[in-house]
């Protein structure tokens, strides 16, 4: 029966193989979400006001079934190599488990990405920006949030300054229009904060102030990081799934 | 022959105010994000309009659309009948922004913004002390403007009025609708995807659970590592037979 054996040890081979992707992989998967955890780009003040931080519950999921899928990947080759039974059901039902809390991390991300709309976080930007009634501390954290977006990427609003004009908002409630028909942090600034030419910037003089929209600046590194969660997963979900088809075929072989 | 020119000058005296054929219209260009907000606009100033009247004060007067045409040349600036406090009610024009022609040099140099703010002043919008003040408008409107010089109290030369100016209209954020727009192929993809993956090994870790299945070249099971084989053959006491290979 040597070729019963020949088989037996390439299908060894190729399940310790496929555990050893499933290590190496699950620490890389706790790697990206711890980074995405760690907010570098601030944004999270925003998103959390937006009830649209499924995308960090998507992250921290990650970061445990990361560890989760390294630790079970050793399991794995042990049972595999030692062909023990026991060993081998416990690593399957394991990985079932780690394999539906993944599920669920991915679709969370890949839905976050759609519900981070424009008109969403205009309609928090003209509720909470410099409200000055804060219902709670969140609306402070948000002037601020939008404060730093707006000085560190030179733009203005969501979709433009024109946002302040179309709409009403807590900030004109105490800034006259005539006086701010957008916040300072839209004017172009010079080194000590002040704008370069105030007039220019109330009257709208293309240089003087902030043209674009910040909408980009805050979608794109959300919708990266959610892609990198949501498609990582994915792909670590199909190897996964490969290898525990290959464990339960080898498990069913395994004499008692 | 003598009569010619002092019928020339008597003309203008009868008509009283010279019509300069200028219409004052908001700023076209540099092309300006503000040129109306909810409370201001924005108009270029009147370069090279009234080079004739070095003596005169030239006074913008802004009126709303429909009373423009009912406006008095002679009421004057900074009385009661043209105080901006009093405006939109009862007074429905104002005279404000008073400039003379050094304030507009003519010809206006290449790539100065030469534009007046109507709208501007918000120190002095509620101070009845200033009726000439530059205060923001009360409302959308629409408003006419147009250019008015006096000599004195005397008017010597108007534009036209402008046409209808409408300032912006805010909406409230409630208005802003968030409803979803719908899912994206990437979600619908991932969800599928993983949903049967998921299944089929539920489905093969249930079918092996019940019915087993033959694996590997056909035999029902194959032989353990040479350690555990040998503990095997340990209960039955027989130690030299090495582990029986089918």
């Amino acid at each position: 029966m040597a070729k019963s054996d020949d088989c037996v040890h390439i299908l060894q081979g190729l399940l310790v193989f496929g555990n050893v992707v499933i290590g190496m992989c699950g620490i890389a998967l706790t790697a990206e979400c711890i980074y995405f955890v760690s907010n570098p780009h601030g944004l999270y003040p925003l998103l959390k006001t937006t009830e649209n931080s499924d995308i960090y519950a998507a992250a921290w999921i990650g970061i445990f079934v990361g560890l989760a899928l390294f630790a079970l990947s050793i399991l794995g080759i042990i049972g595999v190599i030692k062909a023990s039974r026991t060993l081998l059901m416990v690593y399957i039902i394991l990985m079932l488990i780690t394999f539906a809390f993944e599920m669920a991390s991915c679709i969370t991300a890949a839905t976050h990405r759609d519900s981070l709309t424009p008109q969403l976080l205009l309609k928090q930007m003209l509720e909470r920006y410099q409200n000055s009634e804060p219902a709670n501390n969140s609306d402070s954290e948000v002037t601020k949030t939008w404060d730093e977006l707006m000085l560190q990427n030179h733009c203005c609003g969501v979709q433009g300054p024109s946002d302040w004009q179309e709409y009403t908002s807590a900030f004109r409630r105490t800034h006259s229009d005539a006086d701010y028909p957008w916040p300072r942090p839209c004017c172009v600034l010079d080194a000590q904060g002040l704008p370069v030419n105030l007039d220019g910037c109330k009257l709208g003089v293309p240089g003087y102030y902030n043209s674009n929209g910040c909408y980009d600046a805050i979608s794109g590194p959300v919708n990266k990081h959610a892609w990198g969660v949501a498609w990582f997963g994915f792909a670590i979900l199909c190897w996964t799934f490969c290898v525990l088809l290959g464990t339960i075929f080898y498990w069913s072989g395994i004499e008692y | 022959s003598t009569m010619l020119p002092l019928l020339l000058l008597l003309l203008p005296a009868a008509h009283g105010i010279a019509q300069l054929g200028y219409r004052p219209a908001l700023t076209r260009s540099p092309p300006l994000e503000g040129v109306t907000t909810a409370s201001t606009f924005v108009v270029d100033q009147p370069r090279c309009i009234f080079k004739d009247y070095g003596n005169a004060v030239i006074w913008l007067v802004v009126a709303l659309d429909r009373a423009a045409s009912t406006f008095n040349n002679t009421a004057g600036p900074g009385t009661p009948e043209t105080a901006f406090q009093r405006f939109p009610d009862p007074v429905r024009a104002y005279m404000t922004l008073n400039a003379t022609l050094g304030s507009y040099p003519c010809p206006k140099p290449d790539g100065d913004i030469t534009v007046l703010r109507v709208g501007s002043e918000t120190s002095c919008a509620q101070d009845a002390s200033r009726p000439t003040c530059n205060g923001p408008l009360p409302g959308p409107g629409p408003y006419r403007v147009k250019f008015l010089a006096l000599e004195g109290s005397v008017p010597v030369a108007e534009t036209g009025w402008s046409v209808p100016i409408t300032l912006r209209k805010a909406e409230p954020p409630s208005s802003i609708s968030t409803t979803g727009k719908g899912h994206s192929a990437d979600m619908v993809v991932i969800t599928t995807l993983l949903s049967i993956l998921f299944a089929i090994l539920l489905a093969a870790l249930v079918a092996t659970l019940f019915w087993g299945s033959d694996s590997c070249g056909g035999s029902s099971t194959f032989s353990k590592p040479e350690s555990v084989t040998v503990r095997r053959y340990n209960t039955h006491h027989v130690y030299d037979q090495p582990a029986a290979r089918l």
